[in-house]
């Protein structure tokens, strides 16, 4: 009796295993990189594909349009041997003039169904996007996720790229107080990428650009680690360890007033000549400052938070009002920002 | 009584080592009767001879002879050929028509006391149980020095006699555990005992559990220890193991053994074979919901590599799990029944060419062959070759639930045997509690 | 014999997965501001509620509430028990449909609805089937598999939080206590503690443990609901159905060989639901095993189990949970209040008549 129930189990389990689709990792498409743009209406998918050829890796590139993603990345699926799958999508390459139309929708899609992980980091790409791909794949060598590791933290990452993933996009878009910053590649000379900056994100739309340099002040204001930034001055280069961030932040009469103060720690790599440690602080403290100056007064005027000023008010400002806080508060703010750094050591050899 | 005799002569005569030879001492004359491959009869003579010698000839001497000789007793013929099965020598003082049962000096049937063959110690009393149910039970009171320790003895079976020993520590042991077994086992002592499936029987147990009700040691000192914890042990005439009730999870994990070694390494050993027993269940099953239904889970290096190797292989991640699973248990049951001489054959023809062919032929993705390796190594750790078996058939439901439900799947098969390890229990005992102590479980 | 730890095992289990998965998602809808408040309302509420109870269950050792109740007479007993059964039943059905709805939308997006719910109910059986005190130690079990799986990614959920989001502090208004996901936040703690009234006969408890894990619950409660709105900011997070899930998915965490997180928090969370279910399920089968004591409780289980599956059908989308979990509304509060209540009440009563009769 009990054998007979057994045999009725595994019977119709052996049954239901075929049930549904499950497809095997081996027939599945698993692009690594999707670019997204937008011509007429219509979008027009770019996916980069890793195949293994005989023990190395080959790059495929395919491209399809459609009047929706998913329409576009259906009819590619629909053409290929394979059914795509998008959940291994690591970077999202964007048009830069789609980002400048908005990419609500978009973002709001990738957030809405499983497929594209909202961990996905995205990018803008500052050139045409056909270009961008086909130099992308004659440059590539043979390992599949050259792209992803541009941005990977533990492998080519630097402090001036910044790191912006999918449901961080998402979030500027609702957020009171926050936006953020994708950085901009094109296709390099020589390497496979070129990092030329940042685009500063309003509400899901492209409103202004900061480069690489300004970048670093970013990340450094978001408490990322700058470590391993080499900054050139005219009379030295020094290499940055370490970074520190205080804020102090006060309403003045409606007016808001954000002091901080950071703090790099540094190592001397070079020097020109000979220069005092005084005056490399100095100079380097300068230059900071003026260039974050020059880089706030930017994003002020795009009204784009993407330093998240607007979360030190938090306490300060009720939920009400914090919903104008890009139109009302942002632009009459006044932010002062001290650099204090700090020369570590100067090497095996003394400063004279 | 003569009568008595014939009805022996009857139901014994055909068997060609069944005697009954005449023997006069002094002046009793008397029948033997016995096994001459039971007892060692030159030398039972020679015993009895010495024996009645040594002793003060007085008046009635026969009657002191026959107290000599062994017990004085009456007899059926039922109970005579039982007495003579059992290797006993039976003694018919003619004049007096009375039966002496004695105890002969019995053929050497047993093999001397040598180390475990299924089990490996190190560092530890290495002397193992064997066939004779009275040397099993003498090396535990050798073991234990204690006068807790109780034998129960019984005898099992309608034409198969067996011989059983219920041994227990009545300072430790839960009476009424012991009490309902000795009933369960006396009322069912009509049947038959050959195997262990046998003793599950007889026990009122059910035979459908796959996780086996007793667990079994070769080893007298894991019986001690076992005794200690207030299991009962159960002997089986003729199998050269001891049979712990009841069998619970924890003993998977545990050797006595392991406490011959510092705290801190008996725990890493410890959790060494809980991370086995969870690899041996979860590895086969990951990978197949890994491959066939959740991808998105791996990291995309892995994916990319796990899709090259598996490149060309034309069936799905469940069919090449099963299959190759299926031969690995073929391996595994192959060289079991080989002779220890071929065995190494088998080892190099499976794991060496299969393994390196399997992959070259494209059958199976390499991937595979490395899960399953570590299936196979892990599985080997849990302690009791009884308990890897219940293991290895529990990995076939988590694989097949992995490939319909992925990872989803997998879990709930964890789930499932979970369950099932807490529907098991043996008199009343549940199979997850960690100690039994006097009563029930504190915890598990 | 002390089973306590079985018990609170149990109690925390069965949590674990509402709050997680719903408890959130609800409270997060519920208000914009002051959000500890609506948690705090919930918690002390829960806490009153649990420890009435079990001082009313003390008043009866030995007897569950099914004998409490009958013993009132046959009347009082429909109209308390009846309810009840309802509650539990819709309940089941809410349950095993919502978190199925939620694996096909999280990770198997391929596989037919039916399949998952009827994978829940047949385990979820097979639990129940094998009576209450197998029910316990599954869930023993289980909280030494997956709960260092669960702390882990409760661990690791704190990546990308920014404690500024817990400002502002205070909602004065209260809004939130008339909002309809205000109410069913409450469904994370209705049902989890009624089985302490079942098992009196069989399993043996103490009181004063489970008053502990009803305080140690409590900072998951917080941690659901103030991790996701420290990481997104509440005018993000309002956006998601189950915001602690699209948190755990945006976790990063290099070294793990996995890479998607959210799913093995999600998948333990939906084993303890399992095993809500099987209760749910042994509860339903007691109390109709007691109406009619002919049919053995085993076939309860199978015919409850095979109905709810059939109820879990009939449910074509969403909104109709979301609906049903709205009728549910007032069973869900004469469970959570009215319940420990009447049994307080009666225990009361009982212990004066008592007296009476001493005196």
């Amino acid at each position: 009796m009990r054998a007979l129930k057994l045999l009725i189990a595994a019977m119709l389990v052996m049954v239901l295993s075929g049930c549904w689709d499950n497809i095997d990792i081996n027939h599945r498409v698993l692009p690594v990189v999707m670019g997204v743009s937008k011509h007429d209406g219509n979008y027009l998918i770019y996916l980069q594909i890793p195949e293994q050829v005989q023990n190395s890796t080959q790059i495929k590139i395919v491209k399809g349009t459609g009047s929706t993603i998913n329409h576009a990345v259906d009819l590619i699926s629909a053409n290929l041997e394979d059914r795509v799958d998008l959940l291994h999508i690591k970077v999202i390459v964007l048009d830069k003039k789609y980002a400048e139309e908005g990419l609500e929708d978009t973002i709001s899609d990738f957030m809405r169904g499983r497929d594209v992980s909202p961990k996905t980091l995205v990018t803008i790409c500052d050139e045409d996007m056909d270009a961008f791909f086909s130099s992308v794949r004659k440059k590539m060598g043979p390992k599949g996720t050259t792209l992803y590791d541009f941005f990977e933290k533990n492998a080519g990452w630097n402090p001036q790229i910044a790191l912006t993933r999918v449901w961080e996009v998402y979030r500027s878009i609702h957020s009171y107080t926050r936006d953020v910053a994708i950085p901009i590649i094109r296709s390099g000379d020589t390497t496979v990428v070129q990092h030329v900056g940042s685009a500063v994100i309003k509400e899901g739309r492209m409103v202004s650009q900061i480069s690489s340099e300004e970048t670093l002040l970013f990340n450094a204001f978001q408490r990322e680690s700058t470590q391993g930034k080499i900054e050139v001055m005219n009379h030295a280069s020094v290499l940055v360890i370490g970074n520190s961030l205080a804020v102090h932040t006060r309403m003045d009469g409606g007016n808001p007033v954000l002091r901080s103060k950071l703090k790099l720690k540094v190592v001397i790599m070079e020097t020109k000549d000979h220069p005092t440690s005084d005056m490399i602080m100095k100079e380097l403290n300068e230059s900071l400052t003026h260039q974050f100056n020059q880089m706030f007064a930017k994003l002020q005027e795009s009204e784009a938070d993407i330093l998240g000023i607007g979360q030190y008010f938090r306490r300060q400002i009720p939920r009400s009002e914090l919903k104008e806080w890009r139109t009302t508060f942002y632009p009459k703010l006044k932010l002062e920002l001290q650099v204090q750094t700090i020369i570590e050591n100067t090497g095996f050899l003394e400063l004279k | 009584m003569d009568s008595l005799i014939q009805e022996i002569k009857d139901s014994l005569g055909n068997n060609d080592d069944f005697f009954l030879q005449q023997y006069t001492i002094g002046e009793a004359r008397l029948l033997l009767m016995g096994f001459i491959s039971l007892i060692d009869l030159t030398k039972s003579k020679e015993a009895l001879y010495d024996n009645m010698h040594n002793w003060k000839l007085e008046a009635n001497t026969v009657t002191s002879m026959m107290d000599a000789a062994g017990e004085v007793i009456d007899l059926d013929l039922e109970k005579a050929i039982m007495l003579l099965m059992d290797g006993k020598l039976i003694l018919f003082f003619e004049r007096e028509c009375r039966f002496v049962v004695a105890e002969p000096v019995p053929s050497l049937l047993n093999r001397a006391i040598e180390s475990p063959t299924n089990e490996n110690v190190l560092q530890g009393a290495i002397s193992s149980f064997i066939e004779d149910i009275d040397t099993n039970l003498g090396m535990v009171r050798k073991q234990v020095v204690s006068r807790h320790i109780k034998v129960k003895n019984l005898l099992a079976g309608s034409s198969h006699k067996k011989k059983l020993s219920v041994i227990y520590d009545d300072s430790k042991a839960d009476i009424k555990l012991v009490t309902k077994m000795i009933k369960q086992l006396e009322s069912s002592s009509d049947h038959e005992i050959n195997n262990l499936q046998h003793v599950t029987r007889a026990l009122g147990l059910s035979a459908w559990s796959s996780v086996p009700k007793f667990n079994t040691t070769e080893l007298p000192a894991e019986a001690a220890a076992a005794l200690g914890k207030g299991r009962v042990i159960l002997f089986v005439d003729r199998m050269p193991f001891a049979l712990i009730l009841p069998n619970l999870i924890w003993d998977m994990f545990t050797l006595e053994n392991d406490r011959n070694f510092p705290l801190p390494l008996m725990i890493s050993i410890r959790v060494l074979r809980v991370i086995g027993v969870l690899t041996t269940l979860i590895a086969p099953g990951l990978y197949v919901a890994l491959v066939a239904v959740n991808p998105e889970v791996l990291r995309i290096e892995l994916a990319l590599t796990i899709a090259q190797s598996r490149e060309g292989v034309p069936y799905p991640a469940i069919v090449e799990m099963i299959f190759m699973l299926i031969i690995l248990e073929l391996i595994i049951e192959a060289s079991t029944r080989l002779p220890k001489s071929i065995g190494p054959t088998i080892t190099m023809v499976g794991g060496i060419i299969l393994g390196q062919a399997v992959v070259t032929a494209k059958l199976v993705s390499n991937l595979l062959i490395i899960i399953l390796a570590a299936t196979t190594i892990s599985n080997s750790t849990v302690v009791g070759f009884q308990n890897s078996l219940a293991i290895r058939l529990f990995k076939y439901v988590i694989v097949i639930m992995s490939a319909m439900y992925g990872v989803l799947g997998l879990l709930a098969g964890l789930v499932l045997i979970c369950a099932y390890f807490s529907s098991l229990n043996t008199f009343g005992i549940s199979y997850l509690n960690i100690n039994m102590k006097k009563g029930e479980a504190r915890n598990g | 014999m002390d089973k306590s730890l079985h018990v609170i095992f149990m109690y925390g289990l069965t949590q674990l997965g509402f709050i997680f998965f719903f408890y959130s998602g609800d409270i997060i809808a519920s208000t914009s501001e002051g959000h500890w408040l609506a948690i705090i309302i919930g918690l002390v509420l829960n806490g009153a509620m649990v420890w009435l109870y079990m001082k009313g269950l003390g008043y009866f050792p030995q007897q569950d509430i099914i004998s409490i109740y009958t013993g009132l007479g046959k009347g009082a007993a429909v109209l308390f028990l009846l309810p009840l059964i309802f509650f539990l039943f819709i309940t089941n059905i809410i349950t095993i449909r919502a978190f199925s709805e939620a694996i096909t939308l999280i990770f198997l997006a391929n596989t037919p609805l039916w399949a998952i719910m009827a994978l829940i109910i047949i385990i979820s059986g097979y639990i129940a089937l094998n009576g209450v005190e197998s029910i316990f130690r599954t869930g023993v079990l289980l909280a030494i598999l997956f709960l260092p799986v669960i702390l882990f990614t409760i661990c690791i959920s704190f990546q990308n939080v920014d404690f500024r989001y817990f400002f502002p502090i205070m909602d004065e208004k209260l809004t939130f206590l008339t909002k309809p996901p205000y109410w069913h936040s409450f469904s994370a703690f209705a049902g989890s503690f009624l089985f302490l009234g079942f098992i009196q006969p069989y399993v043996a408890y103490r009181p004063r443990i489970v008053m502990i894990t009803v305080a140690a619950l409590v900072p998951f409660y917080f941690i659901s609901v103030y991790v996701p709105l420290f990481t997104f900011g509440q005018s993000t997070a309002s956006t998601f159905k189950f915001p602690f899930i699209v948190l755990m998915s945006t976790i990063h965490i290099n070294w793990l060989m996995f890479d998607r997180i959210t799913m093995f928090l999600l998948l333990c969370l939906v084993t303890f639901t399992m095993l809500f279910i099987s209760m749910v399920l042994w509860k339903l089968s007691q109390v109709l095993h007691r109406c009619l004591p002919k049919v053995k409780s085993s076939y309860f289980v199978i015919v409850i189990a095979a109905v709810n599956f059939i109820g879990c059908l009939f449910i074509t989308n969403w909104d109709e949970i979301q609906s049903l979990i709205m009728w549910n509304t007032m069973l869900r509060f004469y469970v959570l209040v009215g319940i420990p209540c009447s049994i307080w009440l009666i225990g009361i009563r009982s212990r004066r008549m008592i007296k009476d009769e001493g005196a």
